[in-house]
């Protein structure tokens, strides 16, 4: 494959066309609090439902991290009269998928199924959300291979890198710190009862958000849909947590030893901003130039100019609280301080010099472009991207006006985001990679270093 | 403990009829012998653009593998209208973005991009296929990338290291035996002149399939289509590959040993290829076996037994006889033999009890519906299109999937299982950590 931009842009909410504009949809609010939204669209003969319980790793219990992935896991593992086997067949029987996790702001459940199949794919989620059993045994599994999963994601440090980036960037007691990861110490912790307790916080009409989108007809679909989305009890919608901007007084580098890795996979990171935040559109544009598509400086410079690295990127966290800005690459161990050198140089230049009027044309157009085969062309990327409104409390407006708040970029505009945003001070870097080769040399981006063997359990780092 | 039920006849028939309309496609063939596949699909305003080359790692010789997929690369490295950079920088401007990827058959270029941006990408494609030009500096620059995407893919990832050493086993003679990417030393090693000859070999018109799938029209595409593609000359076609894979007279085993947390198996069968009648019964061999949750090796080996992690396998389309994999990621403290003993009574099972008929219309069910889903997007679309036209002989064949899977019988199942998995025909692969599999404080 030529390249792996495609799937970091999709983190991206990224036409030439003048405007965008969501399909119409309708949106109720249930007796019991629940959000119900109805996007009919006739295409191939599918349809899409999201199911979105607002909290995710923000209402986790402090070293309980991962435990929203075990309960939605657990739901799918026996319900109503279904065993966990007898669940997993009859959705395979209707050719149906159910996918579900967990992330920062969120659990949920995705469902797709053949239009003919609604009744019965439906009565098998309603079961799922409603009636879950939670079979000891299950869990017993469950959280097994949850512990081997970590152990599998160690043996690969591209997998890694992100889970000890998150454990070192958050300050203790921030729910980002662990972002709904488990490691061997959480996943020992977790039982039936903590789960229990954490459906019940979690699964509450005041907290769902429930979206349906493709071939149905919706005055037959929507008393359905109403059944199930309105039939879990009220409950207290979730306290979403105080925004807690990471601030760093000085450069810091965790350095995770794995003696046999051949390339170093590093992540340097700066505070960001949240989904909410007014500076996201212009960030859009910025980070897009920055190390968001193949052409960026990062991957230019890294990639096509010094072929040090199969690719270079910055990731711009868009969550409920504030994340970061973060350069990600993986350069050969040799040429690790040559990588960074030449990354931090185009950091430096970017916060410097902003972008021109020609860039900024460039970007725009650029995210225009890739936005409707991105967000908006299938029902289940629809179901998703109406979730995401709900849950961050926008309107349509965002999507509706999206490409009028970036026609009105100006180069001034966005280099002023800049300055505010992408710093070259204070910088925090996450390394993974063979420790006693590049130890000494890397040494100079900090003072304040540790390191630590892939080989001690969990993600986080020592105490600095 | 099966508790099947079946699905209303209504059900498999009702969609079956709805697809002719969903994949109409207008073909034309240029004079130079370059066909065009046009799918109208009006519901974003964008564009997905395929061009499929039948060229791949099969058409490579040792000391110089992995040269397709490294021309791959190349090919966005500038060309005698648009220099180095250029095909990026323009295309990105105009609201597009790009990726290619190579396999052991064909080379594939995927461009995905606005309508506006559509006589651009035509005239930028047109001038890479006919006048790609050779920079040494870049040819060195881009030797350094392609060996980190080998770094990545393989030496720092336990399942790619196993995959490599698994079908150097499975294969003695044809040319499946090395990997796409190639060997480590053969991308260092290999010349301008081995990418000048791959290009000549490999970049003709009538080698290539272009598919169009978006908001388009055929009375758009066909005038730019004749305008900058027919001028390209034909050429001679890559020559065919003429080694077969002789049989296998006997299991074939290879150990990796490396650090790692949990081990790894792999069990290759031959097969045949896309053409093969028995293709269909693959696929639905595939389902069974590893299709969701319900499958039999999920079921067993991941909920009931417990001993792996995930169980993955089946068959991919290819042009010369493939093979059936199966990849495991073993559970810690598990051992790779406990594992292998239950896939091979699965395996005999399938030969010798036929599949009771609810399982095998979940099967057909599954594959229907992941029929669907490949339609769901322009650039799936695009894909599937190239795919059958190539690897099936014609797009056409879309059209006859879903009766092709619907005929398979049990008796199909069980006479296709009992001569695909004899212990004779398998290559199996483990992965042993080199450090114990818990992880100590």
């Amino acid at each position: 494959m030529r390249t792996a931009f495609g799937i970091l842009l999709m983190a991206l909410p990224a036409l030439a066309s003048s405007q965008v504009r969501l399909p119409d949809f309708t949106r109720e609010q249930l007796p019991n609090g629940a959000i119900l939204i109805l996007l009919p669209r006739h295409d191939v003969p599918l349809v899409s439902v999201r199911a979105v319980f607002r909290g995710g790793a923000e209402i986790e219990p402090q070293g309980m991290n991962g435990i929203t992935a075990a309960t939605v896991e657990m739901m799918r593992r026996g319900a109503g009269k279904r065993t966990a086997a007898q669940i997993d067949l009859d959705l395979d029987f209707l050719g149906a998928s159910l996918s579900s996790g967990a992330n920062r702001q969120s659990a949920y459940f995705s469902l797709e199924f053949l239009s003919k199949t609604a009744p019965e794919a439906l009565a098998i989620l309603a079961d799922i959300l409603t009636q879950p059993a939670f079979p000891e045994d299950e869990l017993r599994k469950v959280l097994a291979q949850a512990a081997d999963r970590v152990r599998s994601s160690k043996d690969n440090p591209a997998a890694a890198v992100g889970p000890y980036f998150n454990g070192f960037f958050y300050p203790a007691g921030h729910p980002y710190r662990h972002s709904g990861t488990p490691d061997e110490l959480s996943v020992s912790r977790i039982n039936r009862e903590e789960i229990l307790s954490h459906y019940r916080r979690m699964a509450a009409g005041r907290n769902l958000i429930f979206v349906a989108a493709g071939d149905f007809d919706a005055k037959q679909f929507a008393p359905l849909a109403r059944k199930i989305a309105g039939a879990l009890p009220a409950g207290e919608a979730v306290k979403a947590a105080a925004d807690a901007a990471p601030r760093f007084e000085r450069p810091r580098l965790l350095l995770v030893d794995k003696p046999d890795a051949t390339q170093t996979y590093f992540r340097i990171g700066m505070p960001g901003i949240h989904r909410r935040h007014p500076d996201r559109v212009a960030l859009l544009a910025a980070n897009t130039l920055f190390g968001g598509r193949f052409t960026s400086l990062l991957n230019d410079a890294l990639r096509v100019n010094a072929g040090l690295t199969y690719g270079a990127n910055s990731i711009l966290d868009l969550d409920r609280l504030t994340g970061a800005i973060a350069i990600n690459t993986y350069p050969p161990t040799a040429t690790t301080a040559k990588a960074i050198d030449l990354a931090l140089e185009v950091l430096s230049q970017f916060s410097g010099r902003g972008v021109t009027q020609e860039q900024l044309d460039s970007a725009r157009a650029y995210i225009k472009g890739n936005f409707p085969t991105d967000r908006l062309e299938t029902s289940d990327q629809l179901c998703s991207i109406l979730a995401e409104l709900e849950l961050f409390g926008l309107g349509r407006d965002d999507i509706d006006g999206f490409f009028q708040k970036l026609d009105a970029l100006t180069p001034e505009s966005v280099n002023a985001a800049i300055r505010r945003h992408f710093s070259a001070g204070n910088l925090q870097f996450c390394l993974v990679g063979n420790a006693s080769a590049i130890e000494k040399e890397v040494a100079k981006y900090a003072k304040s270093m540790k390191v630590v063997s892939i080989k001690t359990e969990g993600f986080m780092p020592p105490d600095f | 403990m099966l508790l099947l039920r079946r699905v209303p006849f209504a059900l498999m028939l009702a969609p079956f009829a709805m697809e002719a309309q969903m994949v109409q496609v207008t073909e034309h063939t240029l004079s130079n012998g370059m066909k065009i596949l046009i799918h109208e699909d009006h519901d974003v305003p964008n564009v997905a653009l395929y061009l499929f080359f039948k060229v791949g790692s099969r058409n490579e010789r040792p000391g110089a593998t992995g040269i397709s997929h490294f021309f791959e690369h190349m090919m966005f490295n500038g060309a005698k209208k648009y220099g180095p950079k250029q095909f990026d920088i323009e295309m990105e401007k105009a609201g597009g973005r790009n990726n290619a990827y190579t396999s052991r058959d064909v080379t594939v270029y995927t461009d995905w991009f606005p309508r506006t941006a559509l006589e651009l990408m035509f005239d930028m494609e047109a001038d890479r296929i006919r006048d790609l030009s050779f920079d040494p500096k870049i040819v060195e620059s881009e030797r350094g990338v392609v060996s980190s995407e080998r770094r990545t893919s393989v030496d720092n990832n336990p399942f790619g290291t196993l995959y490599e050493q698994l079908n150097a086993t499975a294969y003695i003679a044809h040319p499946y035996q090395w990997p796409v990417i190639g060997w480590a030393s053969d991308i260092e090693a290999w010349t301008m002149e081995d990418l000048k000859a791959h290009y000549r070999m490999g970049y003709a018109p009538n080698n290539c399939v272009v598919v169009v799938s978006g908001d388009v029209t055929p009375a758009e595409v066909l005038p730019l289509a004749k305008k900058y593609f027919e001028p390209i000359p034909r050429q001679d076609p890559p020559p065919p590959v003429r080694t077969v894979e002789p049989p296998q007279l006997g299991e074939r085993r290879v150990e990796v040993r490396r650090p790692a947390n949990l081990p790894l198996l792999m069990a290759s069968f031959h097969v045949g290829p896309a053409r093969d009648p028995d293709f269909p019964v693959y696929e639905v061999i595939e389902t069974i076996l590893t299709g969701g949750r319900s499958s039999r090796l999920h079921q067993r080996l991941v909920e009931k037994e417990q001993l792996v992690l995930n169980a993955g396998g089946g068959v991919r389309p290819s042009l010369d006889p493939g093979q059936f994999l199966f990849t495991f990621q073993v559970r810690s403290g598990r051992n790779p033999r406990d594992v292998e003993k239950s896939l091979y009574e699965e395996l005999e099972r399938l030969s010798k009890e036929p599949v009771p008929a609810e399982e095998l219309q979940k099967a057909k069910n599954q594959i229907l519906a992941d029929f669907y889903r490949q339609l769901k997007t322009i650039s799936g679309k695009a894909n599937l299109l190239g795919d059958y036209e190539v690897f099936f002989g014609s797009w056409n064949e879309i059209l006859n999937a879903p009766a092709r899977i619907e005929k398979v019988s049990a008796e199909d199942v069980m006479r296709v299982a009992a001569r695909i998995f004899a212990p004779r025909n398998r290559t199996v692969g483990t992965l042993i950590p080199e450090q114990g599999a818990e992880v100590k404080q």
